[in-house]
């Protein structure tokens, strides 16, 4: 029997969705009945809106999705018009106001606070320079991710900006790929960094190189079955595939179908490719592809660039570990990375980094997959000039470690699931740090991830330090918590991070960190990076446990208490009772039978 | 130590409970997580999970237990839970 999820996309699914969402923008948040609002609330995700948690009734989170992260020129300033407009709320964010963006972990953008009757307005002004929420959620195609400076990067084996777009051409919208029995994420990494973060996907296209007839043929390896969510971390199995450039979208929707008609649609929780690659194996996967799939037989695998991959890795190799920083591209022209504290920026940063980016670039701007944004095609000649604008004070492409290695998901701010406050804290965190706290010598990068829950959006599982979101008690009282782990990353042999503590009081975790890094410096050896001292001492838990004692210090969180129990953790009521939702656009209050 | 087995999100039932565990010849405590839930598709058991935090843990391995309930069972024993805890708070009145 199917699940109700099921039930509701046999029903009414895909692109007519659309017409659903206008008439329900157009009679008002309140004509939804009641009964079926779990049902349309679940549709509109194929739209890119999430209702938001409970106490924030009427309110939804709407999800731009921007292939391979890029924002053709025009278009940040529409986000930034948008935000301004549209995503503000009841009540104001202490860190980061009223009205903001946040670039997301797959390159996409987030805005909070939308009433469902601003919806066709707002897509009528996206839609007009292009930009789309289509599949931005749901079960289909979400936005295909990639190296963010595809197209333009001097370490690129082959064109992964191409590909990228082909994929989000041909499958966006495709009436045979837009139900899936789950989320289908894609990436596409054409250098030799592994910036796509392809182990982490439901299906990876990766750089090769396969002699075919006796010529080395530039194209990708195909990995598939990556993910990190629901404490089943899974990196991507190799296929002992090779494509062409030509090839590799047909062979991409050839697995999209694979998964389409074998994935499991009885339990949601056992839906996604990873599941399946479990289930079958990569041998069989393949086989079944090939020969009810594709036309022809598949090539082997050819030679892969992993051993030079530097992307999140941990090590220190000499590669980038994210694309901060200024460098040049392929065309002698450069990108500057500006490193967003957790991704979120005001609508009026984000209007002036559109103003930047026309006046000393192309007007192009991409998202990375560390919520950092990229300035693209600056002449060497302008280069001074932009460095020294103000908005790179806030946004800098030469940040401290702490503040250039934090990631966080959204928390109990706006989301569901959330149990812990997430993205102000961890910008608590990184100032703390960064004030507090020297890294050892030769330790450029230092990635602290932050995620509210096990589902992982922050991905947590890759980072030098994982923080995840867990409640304890503390002198008697109920306190929000956070497990940690150590020494996660990708790179050519991907490890996910040893989890060493848990129930840390969120209060006392910067003092944990602080205490790590003193042991680390400690006892590291010569040039040693964090992740390869903790594979060094992995199966010493108890060291690694006590390196990472929890400890009071004059860091003061003022989120302690239990969040995701307040109708928003920032309001001067906090109380469930006090919300204000649901709201009509204007504010006043939408009334309930309640 | 190694990774939770539960997932623990905003609709986890319990994410801090004291527990024991007892075996012959030990009894550890620690901290741990209690989820009562049923599939949202075509549920046909209750399920019963309980996992105490495998840091606390000296003489068991990292490990949850599971109990499947029909709905009668789940309404037994949630009668049983409404019993006792009139009784319990009985006790605190007096």
């Amino acid at each position: 029997m199917p699940s109700d999820v099921e039930r509701w996309k046999s029903e009414v699914y895909g692109t007519e969705i659309r017409e659903h969402l206008f008439r329900f923008a157009e009679a008002g948040w309140d004509a939804i009945p009641d009964d079926e609002r779990d049902a349309w609330f679940e549709r509109f995700k194929w739209w890119g809106l999430y209702h938001q948690r409970k106490g924030q009734e009427s309110y939804f989170m709407l999800r731009i999705g921007t292939p391979n992260g890029v924002l053709e020129p025009g278009q940040t300033d529409v986000v930034a018009e948008v935000a301004a407009e549209y995503a503000t709320g009841p009540a104001a964010n202490p860190i980061f106001g009223d009205g903001y963006v946040d670039w997301t972990t797959r390159q996409s953008i987030q805005l909070h606070w939308i009433n469902l009757e601003d919806v066709p307005a707002i897509f009528e002004r996206l839609e007009s320079v292009g930009l789309s929420t289509r599949q931005a959620c749901g079960d289909s195609w979400r936005n295909v991710v990639g190296c963010p400076v595809a197209g333009k990067d001097r370490h690129e084996h082959v064109d992964a900006l191409a590909l990228a777009h082909e994929l989000h051409e041909t499958y966006k919208g495709h009436e045979e790929h837009s139900n899936l029995p789950r989320k289908w994420k894609v990436s596409v990494t054409g250098c030799r960094e592994g910036c796509g973060q392809g182990d982490i996907n439901d299906l990876a296209f990766e750089p090769a190189t396969k002699s075919i007839d006796g010529e080395a043929v530039r194209g990708f390896n195909v990995r598939v079955g990556g993910g990190l969510a629901r404490n089943e971390p899974r990196f991507a199995r190799d296929l002992d595939v090779f494509v062409t450039p030509g090839e590799a979208a047909a062979v991409g929707g050839a697995i999209s179908a694979l998964f389409r008609d074998h994935g499991d649609r009885e339990d949601r929780f056992s839906a996604r490719m990873k599941f399946l690659v479990d289930e079958w194996g990569p041998g069989k996967i393949r086989r079944v592809l090939e020969d009810e799939y594709v036309d022809g037989e598949l090539k082997t695998a050819g030679e892969d660039l992993r051993g030079d991959y530097s992307y999140n890795s941990g090590y220190a190799t000499g590669g980038h570990a994210d694309h901060v920083g200024v460098h040049e591209q392929v065309d002698g022209t450069y990108y500057v990375g500006l490193n967003v504290l957790v991704g979120r920026m005001g609508a009026g940063d984000t209007r002036e980094l559109a103003r930047l980016a026309d006046e000393y670039g192309s007007g192009e701007v991409r998202i990375t997959q560390r919520q950092n944004v990229v300035v693209t095609d600056v002449p060497e000649s302008e280069l001074d000039d932009l460095l020294d604008e103000p908005l790179l004070d806030d946004y800098s492409p030469d940040p401290n470690p702490f503040t250039r290695g934090s990631v966080a998901c959204t928390g109990t701010e706006f989301c569901s699931l959330s149990i812990v406050e997430t993205k102000n804290r961890q910008v608590r965190y990184a100032r703390w740090l960064k004030e507090n706290v020297e890294l050892p010598d030769g330790v450029d990068d230092f990635h602290v991830h932050l995620s509210g829950c096990t589902a992982s959006c922050a991905q947590p599982q890759i980072a030098d330090v994982s923080l995840r979101g867990m409640k304890t008690r503390k002198d008697g009282e109920a306190v929000e918590a956070l497990d940690i782990g150590l020494g996660g990353g990708l790179g050519e042999d991907p490890r996910f991070a040893s989890w060493v503590r848990q129930r840390v009081p969120a209060d006392e975790v910067p003092g944990a960190i602080a205490n790590l890094l003193s042991g680390f410096a400690e006892h590291r050896e010569d040039g040693e990076s964090f992740r390869a001292f903790v594979e060094r001492h992995e199966d010493d838990e108890a060291f690694l446990a006590e390196l990472c004692a929890p400890e009071e210090t004059d860091y003061e969180d003022p989120m302690l208490h239990n969040t995701k129990l307040t109708w928003y953790p920032y309001a001067d009521d906090d109380g469930m009772d006090a919300s204000p939702a649901p709201a009509h656009p204007d504010g006043s209050p939408v009334a309930t039978d309640d | 130590m190694s990774d939770r087995i539960l997932r623990v999100n905003a609709y986890t039932t319990f994410d801090t409970l004291d527990a024991e565990a007892q075996g012959h010849g030990f009894a550890e405590s620690a901290l741990a997580v209690l989820d009562v839930t049923a599939p949202r598709e075509d549920p046909r058991e209750v399920t019963l999970a309980l996992e105490l935090d495998n840091a606390s843990l000296s003489t068991l391995p990292a490990h949850a237990d599971r109990v499947r309930l029909s709905a009668a069972e789940a309404r037994e024993l949630a009668a049983e839970l409404e019993r006792y805890a009139g009784r319990v708070e009985a006790a605190a009145e007096e």
